[in-house]
């Protein structure tokens, strides 16, 4: 295996190569979903958290614990369930009896890891989904009157089940925004299914080797942010955005602020992701299906007519032309 | 590939794209003007469009004028030309490492490099046509074939334009000479004169006056001819006149000697016109002619008639006066060679006798405005003579009364108040009672 090379972190070129490996390394795990691997590794290098909407068992927990062994970082798994309490995944301070007598000792929980699966996030209670909401967005976790700040990098991989509403506490908006990334896991392929069947039920598992730390990748997601993008293609992105808030009888709300940042970090990513040093207008076209398909609110007419949020945003690209 | 190489060769690629388009809103502005021009040639064959010619080359260069305006002002900048380079397929890396060029920073580096060696190794990508496209040329083609062959192609409306242009100019030229003299005669009033002589001049204004709006009115060749012979014929009116008031007030010596002068000199221009207006309308000719000129006499008792009358050749002119009074004419006429000269002129006559009775209203027999007394007009009730009904009052004989509508009608012709065209009907009219 290539050993990351601390004393090249700062030259793009070398980075760049780097993840792309770490790309590589990842497919070697999953078979299939590229594209939720590129894009797990675009949120990756932009600090932001992806949203998976999907059918249980599309290979959700083996893609972060893969990505955990490829960046060598750890790995939590929390089930929500309507029970699970905020404790339950930020900690509690307990009681710790000892010699000098008994004091509270903050006690972490599993939300204290680098990455984070939080498995069918709609079915906890909108309090322990805030918790986990807080700690996506701040980094930091508060328990009583103190502050505990997670370590980084850290990345919240979330998933949903878009079919069984029962019992669910569907995310507000205002929560979904805060995902980078909205990502919609497609049933595979059957030669793909073959692959997933062999790679999975046979002798031999695959062997995921590190390929970088989590230096590295804050190393890379430094270089990332800075990568020019033209003012033209500035302006093609804001236009986008823009694009949502336009009297359209498909759209009931447009995308916040927020999506125009995520926007630029994502279309960075992918641009540095795919070894170029500047943004491309592809790149923000490829990078507007993820990033607002969970900040768009369709208006009635679109539900009713089954027009999709992917639908609207590719309307609003091919309004805006370039792509 | 260095900075100043990868700035000329975004350079290069603004100058093929401002050249691309200025040719192509060229082309497309030329085949708009030359669609307009089509449509002023079509119409000319509709309705007289003298100036055809002159809209459809207007409208060309507007159109090209404004295509040169127009690609002046959108020019391409070296970003739009860095973006249209990315275009084939460069992913943005020019513009962004345009927008950079002069920046540092590691990564801004990179960029650029990467962008100017992607340019090197690809540069040949890079394809502007400079031409528009063949079925814009092909269109501009055929207009500009359709234009040509409706330009060149005659027409009976087209000849018709033609003429009625040169009416037009005709015109103009007269109304300019109308005006010219007016002018004159207005100065004219301003000068040391009686009332009675500025009264005359006003008349003479008028007079022309009126010729001018039959000018302005007049829609064929005929007309004008009409309205020249008449013009022709003040001006010789007032040309006599002008020499009698210009003669008199000499012998006077009313007058400054300035004043007489400058009357004089508009009669000798007035002399000249009326030669010009003779010649313009009944044709330029040398040789013998002839000048004559009809004088009518008064009515009943003694009556004068004057006219004159000038044309070009050999001329003799005769005077005539028909009625009781006394008529008389004069006129002249000179020339040599080919050709025939005209002169026209007519004679005016008052009588001082009495008048033979006529019948008159008695309610207006003692008017001041009546010239002759009614008389036995003790009261207005008619009374039943011997031979019928009769009224009291004068009696005015049929010839007299038809003298002084005849003279009316004249003076009326002479002062242009009848339409033209209609002056030969009353000449006829009032000759047929002579006959």
């Amino acid at each position: 295996m290539g050993e990351l090379d601390s004393g090249r972190l700062q030259e793009p070129a070398y980075m760049a190569q780097q993840i792309a490996a770490c790309e590589a390394e990842i497919q070697k795990g999953i078979i299939g979903q590229r594209e939720i691997i590129r894009q797990a590794m675009l949120a990756m290098l932009t600090g932001g958290n992806v949203l998976l909407e999907g059918m249980p068992g599309l290979g959700k927990t083996r893609l972060v614990s893969t990505i955990g062994k490829v960046f060598d970082l750890s790995f939590k798994r929390i089930q929500f369930t309507p029970d699970l309490m905020p404790s339950d995944v930020t900690g509690t301070n307990i009681i710790i009896k000892n010699e000098q007598g008994s004091a509270f000792s903050f006690e972490r929980g599993p939300i204290f890891a680098n990455l984070i699966l939080a498995d069918e996030i709609n079915r906890a209670t909108p309090k322990t989904q805030s918790a986990l909401l807080e700690a996506m967005q701040e980094h930091t976790v508060t328990v009583g009157n103190d502050s505990h700040v997670l370590g980084e990098p850290f990345f919240v991989l979330a998933t949903q089940n878009p079919i069984e509403n029962e019992g669910t506490y569907p995310l507000p908006e205002a929560q979904l925004d805060r995902f980078m990334f909205k990502i919609l896991v497609r049933f595979p392929s059957k030669e793909e299914l073959r692959g997933i069947v062999g790679l999975t039920e046979g002798n031999q598992e695959p062997m995921i080797e590190k390929r970088m730390d989590g230096r590295g990748l804050l190393a890379a997601r430094e270089l990332v942010s800075q990568i020019p993008i033209a003012d033209a293609v500035m302006d093609y992105l804001l236009g986008i955005v823009m694009a949502t808030h336009v009297a359209n009888p498909h759209i009931r709300e447009g995308a916040s602020p927020r999506a125009a940042q995520a926007l630029i970090r994502a279309s960075r990513a992918k641009a540095f992701l795919e070894g170029r040093f500047n943004v491309s207008f592809q790149d923000v076209a490829e990078m507007a299906y993820p990033v607002l398909r969970h900040r768009i609110i369709p208006s009635f007419d679109a539900i009713s007519e089954g027009t999709t949020e992917d639908d609207i945003i590719r309307a609003i690209l091919e309004a805006n032309g370039k792509v | 590939m260095d900075k100043k190489e990868f700035l000329r060769a975004v350079q290069a690629c603004r100058r093929k794209m401002n050249t691309a388009s200025f040719l192509d809103k060229l082309v497309s502005a030329l085949s708009i003007g030359a669609a307009v021009g089509i449509l002023f040639w079509a119409a000319a064959f509709v309705v007289p469009l003298y100036y055809a010619g002159l809209y459809a080359g207007l409208a060309l260069f507007l159109a090209f004028l404004t295509a040169v305006l127009i690609s002046a002002a959108g020019r391409a900048g070296m970003e739009q030309a860095a973006l249209r380079m990315d275009s084939f397929g460069f992913e943005e890396r020019i513009v962004t490492a345009h927008e950079n060029l002069m920046k540092d920073g590691e990564l801004v580096a990179l960029q650029r490099e990467d962008a100017m060696q992607q340019l090197k190794a690809h540069g040949d990508r890079i394809r502007i046509p400079i031409l528009p496209s063949r079925k814009k040329i092909l269109v501009l083609a055929g207009l500009a074939v359709l234009l040509t062959v409706l330009a060149v192609v005659p027409s009976k409306t087209k000849e018709y334009a033609k003429e009625l242009h040169a009416l037009r100019e005709e015109i103009r030229e007269k109304e300019d000479a109308v005006e010219e003299v007016m002018e004159g005669l207005e100065q004219l009033a301003q000068e040391e004169l009686t009332p009675e002589q500025q009264a005359e001049i006003q008349d003479m204004i008028e007079s022309l006056q009126n010729s001018l709006s039959e000018y302005q009115q007049a829609s064929s060749q005929e007309m004008v001819s009409a309205a020249s012979e008449k013009l022709n014929y003040k001006y010789e009116s007032i040309n006599a006149q002008l020499s009698a008031m210009a003669q008199s007030m000499q012998n006077g010596a009313s007058v400054s000697m300035a004043t007489a002068e400058s009357m004089e000199a508009m009669a000798d221009r007035l002399r000249e016109m009326s030669g010009q207006e003779l010649a313009s309308a009944n044709g330029a000719g040398t040789g013998d002619g002839q000048g004559s000129q009809n004088g009518n006499g008064g009515t009943d008792g003694q009556g004068d008639g004057s006219g004159n009358g000038d044309g070009q050749g050999d001329g003799n002119g005769n005077g005539q006066g028909d009625g009781d009074g006394d008529g008389s004419g004069n006129g002249d006429g000179q020339g040599d060679g080919d050709g025939k000269g005209q002169g026209k002129g007519r004679g005016i006559g008052s009588s001082s006798t009495p008048h033979d009775y006529v019948s008159i209203p008695n309610a207006i027999a003692d008017s001041g405005n009546l010239t002759g007394n009614a008389v036995d007009h003790d009261d207005s009730e008619y009374f039943y003579a011997q031979n019928g009904l009769s009224w009291e009052g004068t009696h005015m004989s049929h010839e007299a009364v038809i003298g002084s509508y005849e003279q009316n009608a004249y003076e009326g012709i002479a002062a242009g108040k009848y339409p033209s065209g209609m002056e030969d009907v009353i000449k006829e009219y009032f000759s047929s009672f002579n006959r």
